[in-house]
C-alpha cells in the first residue's frame, strides 16, 4: 500500500523508480553522449568502432574543427550576434513591459496588439519579404541588421514576459513613492526596476539561448558569409563535407557546449522563463 | 496569450478581476491621481514602449504587410514592379497536389507532435513527482533536449538515422531485425516520422517541465484520501490528479498544437522536405519555392496560408486562457 502511494505523494522514491528515471535520463541524453564520445575518438577509432565509446582519447577532432573548420571564428560571431541582440531585447522589453503593466498611455491597445501579433506569427511567414527589405536597407551581411532581426523576433515574448512581472508588484510602494515626491521616471528606474531583476535574469538567459540557437536568421541574412555564427557554420559544414564524422562531431560539440553549460548552471532561470511565458501571462 | 488589456485607464472598475491570475492588483487606474501625474504617466508610457514598437514595426509588421502584397503579384525577386495577378497564387495553391501533400504532413505533425510529447511529458512528470534525491539531475536531463540548437539536434539525429554506420540500424542488426534497417531519412515512407520522432524528443522536455511545476500545486491530501477510499492508480490519476492540473495541461496542449503549425527548422535541417517532397510541410515548401525556385510570391502565399490556418487555434487558446483565469479567480 505504501508502495502505490509513493507513485503520487511526495516522499522518498524507491530504488525501482530511480532505476527507471536513470534509464530514461540516459536514453534522453544518449545523442549528447554520442557527440561527446565521437568527438574524443581518433578517426581510426571512428572507422573501426563506430558504435562503441571512445577506446583511445584524442583531441585531434576538436583541433581540426577549430582550425580547418573555422569554428573559432564562428564562436566569436555567435557571441557578436547573441550578446547585443539579447541586451536589446531585455532593455526594450523591460521598458515596454513596465508601460504595459502600470502606465496608462495613448495607443496602449494598438501597441499591445502588436505584441500579440509578434507572439502569433511564425518567422518563416515574413522571412522572404524581410530579405528584400534588408537588402534595400543595406543591412544584409551586417552585424547590426542581423542583431536587430534577432531582437525583433524575441521582443514580443519579452514584453509579454516582463509585463507579467511588473503587474505582480504591489501598488502601495508606487503610491508611497509618489507621495514622497518621486517622478514617474524615478518610480520606474529606482523603485520598480530593482524589484524585477529576477525576471530580467530569467528573460536574459532564455533570450540568449534563443538567439544563440537561431540559425535561419543568420543563414538567410548573411548570404555573403560575413559573421556566420556556430549554428549556421555547422549547417554549412554538414552540407559541404564527406563522411568524416569526427570533426563534424567536434563542431557540433563546440556549438552545443556553451548551451549545455549555461543551461546546467542557470536551469532555474530558463525554466522560470518558460513557465512564466507559457502559463503566467 | 490572454486578451490584450483594453481597460480604460480613466474609468476605474476595482471589482474587475482583470484577465490574469488572482491576487494581481489593478495598477493603472486609481482614485486620487492628479491630472499632472496622469500626463506624466502617459508621456513616460509612450516613451518606454516606443523603441520596442519601432523595432517590431520595421522588422515584423512591415515585412508582414509586404508579404500580403507579394501574394497578389508575381514577384521573382528582380522585377521592381511585379505584375498584379490577383488571386492566381491562391488558385494555384488550391490546385497544387504538392501543397495538399504538405498540408497532410502538417496534420500528421500537429497530431503526432502534440499527442506524443503530452503523453510522454506527463508520464515523466508523474514519475519524477515527489522524488527528492537527484530530482534536479533528472530535471536537467529531461529538459536539456529542448534548449539545444535545432541544427545540432538535426546533425546528431542524422547520424543516428544514417543508412550505413547509423546507430539505429546498428541496434536493429544487433537484435536480429536486419530486415527493418534502412536509410531512415532517405526513405520516403519513413522520412517524415523519423524527423517527427526527433521533434518529439525535443518537445517532451517542455511539456515535462511545465506539468511538473503544475504537479507541485496539487493537493496531496486529496490523493491520500482517494487512496484510503480504495481508488487504484488509474482512478487517482483520472479523478484526483488530472482535474487539478487540467488548466495547465490544456495550456501546454494548445501551445504545442500551435507550434505544430509553425514547424520548419528541424525538417529544413534534417531532410529539407525530401526525399522528393515526402517530408515537406507548408513551411519547407514555402522556403523552397521562394529561395530555390525564385517563386517568391507563391512561396509567400504558402507561408501566409499556415499563419491563417493557425489563427482559429490561437483564438481558441486565448478564449481557453481567459476562461481558465476566470475559473481560478472564482475558486
Amino acid at each position: 500500500m505504501t508502495r502505490t502511494k509513493k507513485a503520487y505523494a511526495p516522499g522518498r522514491a524507491g530504488i525501482g523508480r530511480h532505476l527507471a528515471l536513470g534509464g530514461l535520463a540516459l536514453l534522453t541524453l544518449f545523442p549528447v553522449i554520442l557527440v561527446l564520445s565521437t568527438t574524443l575518438k581518433t578517426s581510426q577509432d571512428v572507422r573501426v568502432n563506430p558504435f562503441g565509446l571512445f577506446s583511445s582519447f584524442s583531441l585531434e577532432n576538436l583541433r581540426t574543427a577549430w582550425t580547418v573548420g573555422g569554428f573559432d571564428g564562428y564562436l566569436l560571431n555567435s557571441i557578436l550576434l547573441s550578446v547585443p541582440s539579447t541586451v536589446l531585447v531585455v532593455v526594450l522589453s523591460t521598458m515596454a513591459g513596465y508601460a504595459f503593466a502600470r502606465l496608462p498611455f495613448p495607443g496602449r491597445t494598438p501597441a499591445f496588439y502588436l505584441v500579440v501579433l509578434g507572439l502569433l506569427v511564425p518567422f518563416f511567414t515574413y522571412m522572404v519579404p524581410l530579405y528584400f527589405q534588408l537588402r534595400s536597407m543595406r543591412l544584409l551581411d551586417s552585424l547590426v541588421g542581423v542583431n536587430l532581426v534577432l531582437a525583433s523576433t524575441q521582443l514580443a515574448f519579452g514584453a509579454w514576459f516582463m509585463r507579467a512581472f511588473f503587474t505582480d508588484l504591489p501598488t502601495e510602494i508606487e503610491q508611497a513613492a509618489r507621495i514622497d515626491g518621486a517622478s514617474e521616471w524615478q518610480i520606474f528606474s529606482r523603485i520598480m526596476l530593482p524589484l524585477v531583476t529576477s525576471g530580467m535574469g530569467a528573460l536574459t538567459v532564455f533570450t540568449f539561448l534563443q538567439n544563440w540557437n537561431n540559425f535561419l536568421v543568420p543563414l538567410l541574412y548573411m548570404p555573403g558569409g560575413g559573421y556566420r555564427p556556430l549554428t549556421t557554420g555547422l549547417y554549412l559544414f554538414v552540407g559541404g563535407r564527406s563522411v568524416d564524422i569526427g570533426p563534424l562531431a567536434a563542431g557540433t560539440l563546440i556549438t552545443i557546449l556553451p548551451v549545455i553549460l549555461l543551461f546546467v548552471v542557470l536551469q532555474r532561470q530558463v525554466t522560470q522563463g518558460l513557465i512564466s511565458g507559457a502559463v503566467k501571462g | 496569450m490572454s486578451r490584450p488589456d483594453v481597460r480604460e485607464p480613466a474609468a476605474p472598475t476595482p471589482s474587475d478581476p482583470g484577465p490574469a491570475a488572482p491576487g494581481r492588483r489593478r495598477t493603472t487606474a486609481r482614485a486620487g491621481i492628479s491630472a499632472a501625474t496622469r500626463r506624466e504617466q502617459a508621456r513616460l508610457g509612450a516613451l518606454l514602449v516606443a523603441p520596442a514598437v519601432v523595432v517590431m514595426a520595421v522588422f515584423l509588421v512591415f515585412p508582414m504587410l509586404n508579404a500580403i502584397y507579394y501574394v497578389f503579384v508575381d514577384f521573382d525577386g528582380l522585377d521592381p514592379n511585379p505584375p498584379w495577378v490577383g488571386l492566381a497564387n491562391f488558385a494555384e495553391m488550391f490546385g497544387d497536389p504538392d501543397v495538399w501533400a504538405a498540408f497532410g504532413n502538417n496534420l500528421v505533425w500537429i497530431v503526432g507532435g502534440t499527442v506524443a510529447p503530452l503523453v510522454l511529458g506527463l508520464g515523466l512528470a508523474l514519475l519524477l513527482w515527489g522524488v527528492r534525491r537527484g530530482s534536479a539531475v533528472y530535471r536537467v536531463a529531461f529538459f536539456l533536449p529542448y534548449v539545444l540548437p535545432p541544427v545540432a539536434v538535426g546533425v546528431v539525429w542524422g547520424w543516428i538515422y544514417a543508412p550505413t554506420r547509423g546507430w539505429l540500424n546498428g541496434v536493429l542488426e544487433a537484435v536480429g531485425l536486419d530486415g527493418l534497417t534502412r536509410g531512415w531519412l532517405g526513405d520516403p515512407s519513413t522520412a517524415l516520422y523519423a524527423v517527427l520522432a526527433t521533434a518529439v524528443w525535443t518537445a517532451v522536455g517542455f511539456v515535462f517541465v511545465i506539468i511538473l511545476s503544475a504537479l507541485r500545486n496539487v493537493d496531496v491530501d486529496q490523493v491520500d484520501a482517494a487512496l484510503l477510499d480504495g481508488a487504484n492508480w488509474w482512478q487517482r490519476l483520472r479523478y484526483v490528479v488530472l482535474p487539478q492540473i487540467m488548466p495547465v495541461f490544456l495550456m501546454v496542449a494548445a501551445i504545442t498544437l500551435i507550434g505544430g503549425f509553425a514547424v520548419f527548422d528541424l525538417i529544413f535541417v534534417m531532410t529539407g522536405g525530401g526525399p522528393a517532397g515526402a517530408s515537406d510541410v507548408l513551411g519547407t515548401l514555402a522556403y523552397s519555392n521562394a529561395f530555390q525556385l525564385s517563386r517568391i510570391s507563391y512561396g509567400t502565399t504558402l507561408a501566409l496560408a499556415i499563419t491563417v490556418l493557425a489563427v482559429p487555434f490561437a483564438i481558441w487558446l486565448d478564449r481557453l486562457q481567459s476562461r481558465l483565469a476566470r475559473e481560478r479567480i472564482g475558486a
